[in-house]
Order: C-alpha cells, then structure tokens, then sequence
C-alpha cells in the first residue's frame, strides 16, 4: 500500500513538472494563473495522499488552508484586469 | 522509496527558485515564485514542520499571491505597450549592468558567501539529542497549551512573537509614511458583477471560520495566530476587491484600535506580570491556556487588519500616478 502512496505522489510531482512548460510559455497572465491553480488543486491532491501515507491527519488542514486561499488570487487578477481595460479605454 | 519523493521535492524546490530568480519576464517570475511556494509547504511537511508548511500556504498563496498580482499590473500598463515596454526595460537594465562598476559586485558577492559559510557553520553539526526538544516538551504542562510549536511561539518564546506583531505594524506605518493615508479614503465602486459577488460573499463566512478553526486547533496541533491572521486578511482583501472598502469606512479610532490591539494586549500583559513580581511574559501556570488563547485571538485580529490596510494602500496608491501620467 505504501508504495502505491509514493507512485501516486512521484506522478503528482511530475504533473506539477510538466505544467511548468505552461507557466514558461503561456502568453497571457490568465494562462500562467490558471496553471498556478492548477498546481494549487494538484498539491492539494500530493497533500490528501501524504496525509494517508504518513498517517498524519492535520495535513488536510494545510490542504483546506490552500484551498480557500486559492480565490483569492483568481478575483484579484480578475479585478486587476478589470481597472487596466479602464484605463485603457 | 519515499526518498525519491524527497529528491524530486529538492530539486523541484531549487529549479523553482533559480528560475523564477532568472525568469526573463516579470509575469513568468511571479507565476514560478507561487509554484515554488506549493514545493517549499511540500517540503516543510516532509521536513515533519506542518506548522510551517500552513504558514507557507497561507502567505504564498494568499496574502504575497495577492499583492504579487497587483504589482504586476503596475509593471505591466497596457496590453499592447505591455512587450516593448519589458524590452526596453531589459535593455536598459542589461546596459546598467554592463556599465556598473565591479565594486558592489564585489562587496556583494562576498557578503553573501560570508553569510552562506555561517549559515553552513551554524547547521553543520546537528545537536544530538534533538536540541532543546526535550526541554520544550518537558515543559509543556505548564504552558498551558498542548503543542509544543504554539508554546515555544506563546510562552517560552512569547517576546519574539510580540516584536513579530509589532514588525508587520511597522511596515504598515513604513507604507503609511510613504503617502498612503488620503489616498485610503477614495471610493470604491462595489462590484457589479453579481458572479463575482456571489463568490465574495461565499467565501467570506468560509475564510472566517476556518481562520477560527486554525486559531483554536492552535492549542492541541499544527495551526495558530499567524496562520489564522492571513486567512482573516484575505477576508479584508476580498471585501476590499469586491468594493466594500470595510477597512478604509470604519471610523479612525476603531481602526486604529484593531491595529494596535494585538500589539498592545501583549505589552499590557507583559506589564502586568512585571507588576505582578513575575518576569516579563511569564503566564502564571493556571491561567495560561486562557491567556494565550486571547493573546493569539487579539493578535489575529490585529495582523488581519495589518495585512488587509497594506494591500489596500499599495492597491489604490498606483492609481494615482497612473491617472496623473495619462491626463498629461
């Protein structure tokens, strides 16, 4: 069971390694934000399995707190956007 | 086998960094710093640190997320002129460099290697026996709380805790000094968009109460003021995006007294043992729990009204400028 934890958990961390190239690349600002979530939702997920690898149930807590913490990046970007089209106009 | 985890975790953590040092462009370099703040909380749980790895959390993807974003608008005036401008930036940075003189380079490039070999001095030897691990937890019953992080923060170490409070105040007065103070009274038009203020208003209630949950679970595990404090400020910054400036409408007296009340409970605490013909910070033993618990409550409140007027000041201090440069 173990070693099918730290499987899941290496695949995860190479996702988060190949979403990178987005970040590299992306062309706008929302690409590479849209990659930061999904890296958000991802350690959110290495974060579940290590919390049942180690046995160690206080690490939902960390997932919970990268969870409701993620909004807030979408919205400031949004809002951000928002007053540069203003300004532009 | 779980040492591959750890190995992929290093040099996902390094790469991260160096990159989003080196990054030629300012978006990329912001967007690589929160991934490497995902690989920094990753780390610090394999280290067996949760305490930190919540706090990373919190800060990273919150609070430093969010002033990151709105400096990034600043850098970044329009979308057409966004490209030649960075270039022009590059070159310009690139001739300054070339153009500097190999002095500071120097001074530079030796303090921080002096600072790398004392930082690599300082955790050269491991203490065998786990440090002072043993004393911490030795001393636990009489903190009053049953994780040993919150009592060496609250109790044995409470001193540092209040200097930290009174830091983030500090920079707040620093953004206050440098011209913020009118500027936070301008209107905000309230949003519109009613999918944005549904999600607002959701997440609200949400933040509140797990920032409560954090504070309280601070007592028996992972969890505590600072953790607590940066998901209430997100609470004041989502408000503040939203337009309900709730920060900037409150009267001065009140504001002022959120500000100061964390920092100012302490010291009047810390005053009272001394009168009391104990040492500064020391709890007596029966009433410690309590005192703690409002002590971090307090000091909560206090960070997340911090936190929340500095967003508030950098995000409406840019505008000015801005508007003055297109009028003329």
């Amino acid at each position: 069971m173990n070693a099918f934890f730290i499987i899941v958990i290496i695949f995860l961390l190479f996702n988060i390694a190949l979403g990178l190239y987005r970040v590299w690349r992306g062309p706008t600002v929302a690409d590479r934000l849209l990659t930061t979530q999904l890296f958000g939702t991802t350690g959110i997920a290495i974060l579940i399995v290590l919390a049942g690898y180690l046995k160690e149930l206080t690490l939902l807590n960390v997932a919970v707190t990268f969870n409701v913490l993620a909004v807030l990046l979408v919205i400031c970007l949004v809002q951000v956007w928002k007053k540069k089209k203003g300004e532009a106009q | 086998m779980s040492v591959l985890i750890d190995i992929i975790l290093a040099i996902l953590a390094i790469y991260l960094a160096l990159q989003s040092l080196l990054a030629p462009r300012l978006s990329q370099s912001v967007f690589l710093f929160f991934a490497f703040g995902l690989a920094l909380a990753l780390a610090w749980i394999r280290l067996g640190a949760v305490d930190v790895a919540i706090t990373e959390a919190a800060i990273a993807a919150g609070f430093l997320g969010a002033l990151f974003l709105d400096a990034l608008r600043d850098f970044s005036v329009s979308d057409t002129e966004k490209q030649e401008n960075t270039k022009a930036d590059q070159s310009l940075v690139s001739a300054k460099n070339t153009n500097s003189p190999w002095l500071p380079r120097l001074a530079l490039g030796l303090g921080l290697g002096l600072f790398l070999l004392i930082s690599l001095e300082a955790v050269w030897e491991i203490p065998s026996g786990g440090g002072l691990t043993e004393l911490a937890e030795a001393m636990l019953p009489a903190s009053g709380v049953e994780h040993p992080v919150t009592a060496v923060l609250l109790n044995y170490r409470a001193y540092d805790t209040w200097l930290e409070i009174g830091v983030i105040l500090m920079g707040l007065l620093a953004i206050f000094a440098v011209g913020g103070r009118e500027l936070y009274r301008k209107p905000v038009m309230a949003v519109q968009d009613p999918l944005l203020r549904q999600v607002i208003l959701f997440f609200t209630p949400v933040l509140f109460l797990f920032g409560a949950f954090l504070l309280y679970v601070g007592k028996t595990g992972p969890g505590g003021a600072f953790q607590a404090a940066v998901l209430w400020g997100a609470i004041g910054i989502l408000l503040h995006l939203g337009g309900w400036p709730v920060f900037a409408v409150i009267p001065r007296w009140l504001r002022q007294l959120l500000l100061t009340a964390g920092l100012g409970f302490f010291l009047l605490l810390g005053f009272l043992f001394i009168a009391g013909g104990n040492a500064l910070f020391e709890y007596p033993p029966a009433y410690a729990g309590f005192l703690i618990l409002i002590v971090e409550t307090l000091a909560a409140i206090s960070i997340a009204a911090a936190l929340t007027a500095i967003f508030a000041n950098l995000n409406q201090m840019k505008e000015t400028p801005n508007e003055t440069e297109t009028t003329t």
